[in-house]
């Protein structure tokens, strides 16, 4: 097992008898082993407090609401009309659309090709992820334009509507979307359902994007928990 | 409700209703609890927000997973460990016998919060890409498996995943040594 591999059971917490001794005695000898292990503690610290203190103000807010004795009723009122402003959109029945679709929306990651700068300049897949990856949407709008209409991968139709989506053109995302044969079924498939829905969301057809979304919340797919949540949100 | 996720499964994926809930059922009774410790109203308002912490961490963590107790009985023990500790800081007498039972599966970090390379850490890792949070806390902070993760967040393969994660951990690396 490579060092790699060690310290990264060690952090899922599922290295066995022999594997911690080995541990234990890398972490005496091996010097860039130990750098590496100390590092990566501290940003479990680091990431730990963070979520800790995001939790805490979001619990520390649930109080702001219960009025306290040396409160005065306007306080109290105002205080009330904050928290109805941030919670408007999740107990209205009149969903704010926009609203909806910046608490969802979340870029879409890079899971096709890893992208290593230098490698394969020439390669217009390479090429392709690296602009999406640093954020180039419309030179990634390009590329992924290209590759589609030489090759017809599902793939790059998927990023080509998610840069239309990063770059706010949602009636040609639309249009996008709608060339994916949604019978197909690949892996693909509920993640275009969930970003057309959300495309949808944008261009207050919250009818069609209900429709997909139910189809989502009611089949097994990494999207079926937001979906869930989304539906009973725009219902 | 039918088949209503379990409330340790809601908590387990951070649902922001089911902490509010879990919160506002416990908050009365666990103020009257800690009463008979000599901490003040404040005092005691916030170790039991750390205690609601502990447990939506642990949740997360997939430590609750087999729970055998009540989730109410649960955050009383957690309670009970936070309130021993606040004592000692501060402190205060402590009757031992009273906390004979409490131990938890909880790192508290008390002196880290001081830490100033820490703070710096932590700062820059707020800095990091969305993509990379969320890989990075999905394994350091709720401890899963690659594997896991690269089912829940949709990787085609786990050396994408990985080589992302080792991306990420440089990235941040640049900006502390910057």
């Amino acid at each position: 097992m490579n060092h790699e591999e060690l310290i990264e059971k060690y952090f899922a917490k599922s290295l066995n008898n022999d594997e911690k001794s080995l541990f234990d005695q890398l972490m005496q000898t091996n010097e860039t082993f130990r750098e590496q292990v100390v590092y990566e503690e501290e940003v479990q610290r680091a990431i730990t407090l963070n979520e800790r203190q995001a939790l805490k103000k979001k619990l520390q807010s649930f109080e702001i609401k219960k009025p306290k004795r040396n409160y005065t009723i306007w306080y109290a009122a105002a205080s009330f009309a904050v928290m109805l402003g941030i919670g408007y959109w999740t107990f209205s029945n009149d969903v704010d659309t926009n609203a909806v679709y910046e608490e969802y929306y979340q870029s879409y990651p890079n899971v096709v090709a890893p992208t290593v700068r230098g490698e394969n300049s020439t390669d217009i897949k390479s090429e392709a992820f690296y602009s999406y990856d640093s954020g180039d949407y419309a030179k990634a709008l390009t590329l992924f334009s290209k590759l589609y209409d030489t090759e017809k991968e599902d793939y790059s139709l998927f990023y080509k509507s998610l840069s239309l989506m990063e770059l706010k053109r949602f009636d040609e995302a639309l249009s996008s979307f709608e060339q994916f044969d949604l019978q197909k079924n690949n892996g693909f498939t509920p993640y275009v359902k969930w970003y057309k829905a959300l495309t949808l969301i944008k261009l207050e057809q919250k009818e069609k994007a209900v429709v997909l979304l139910k189809e989502l919340a009611n089949s097994t797919n990494p999207m079926q928990k937001m979906a869930k949540e989304l539906v009973t949100e725009l219902e | 409700m039918e088949n209503a996720p379990k409330l340790t499964e809601l908590l387990k994926a951070g649902n922001e209703k089911a902490i509010r809930t879990v919160y506002e059922e416990h908050r009365n009774g666990f103020l009257l609890f800690a009463k008979r410790y000599s901490l003040g109203d404040d005092e005691v308002l916030d170790v039991y927000q750390d205690a609601i912490i502990a447990l939506c961490e642990n949740a997360r963590k997939g430590k609750l997973d087999d729970l055998q107790s009540s989730i109410s009985t649960y955050l009383f023990s957690i309670g009970k460990f936070m309130i021993y500790h606040r004592l000692k800081k501060l402190g205060k007498q402590v009757t031992v016998n009273d906390f004979e039972q409490v131990e938890m599966e909880y790192e508290l970090y008390d002196e880290e919060e001081q830490n100033s390379k820490l703070t710096l850490v932590r700062n820059y890792f707020s800095q990091l890409g969305e993509q990379c949070k969320k890989v990075l806390t999905l394994f350091y902070y709720e401890e899963k498996k690659l594997d896991e993760i690269q089912k829940l967040l949709g990787y085609t393969n786990k050396d994408v995943l990985k080589s992302q994660k080792s991306r990420c951990l440089k990235q941040l690396k640049d900006l502390i040594n910057k």
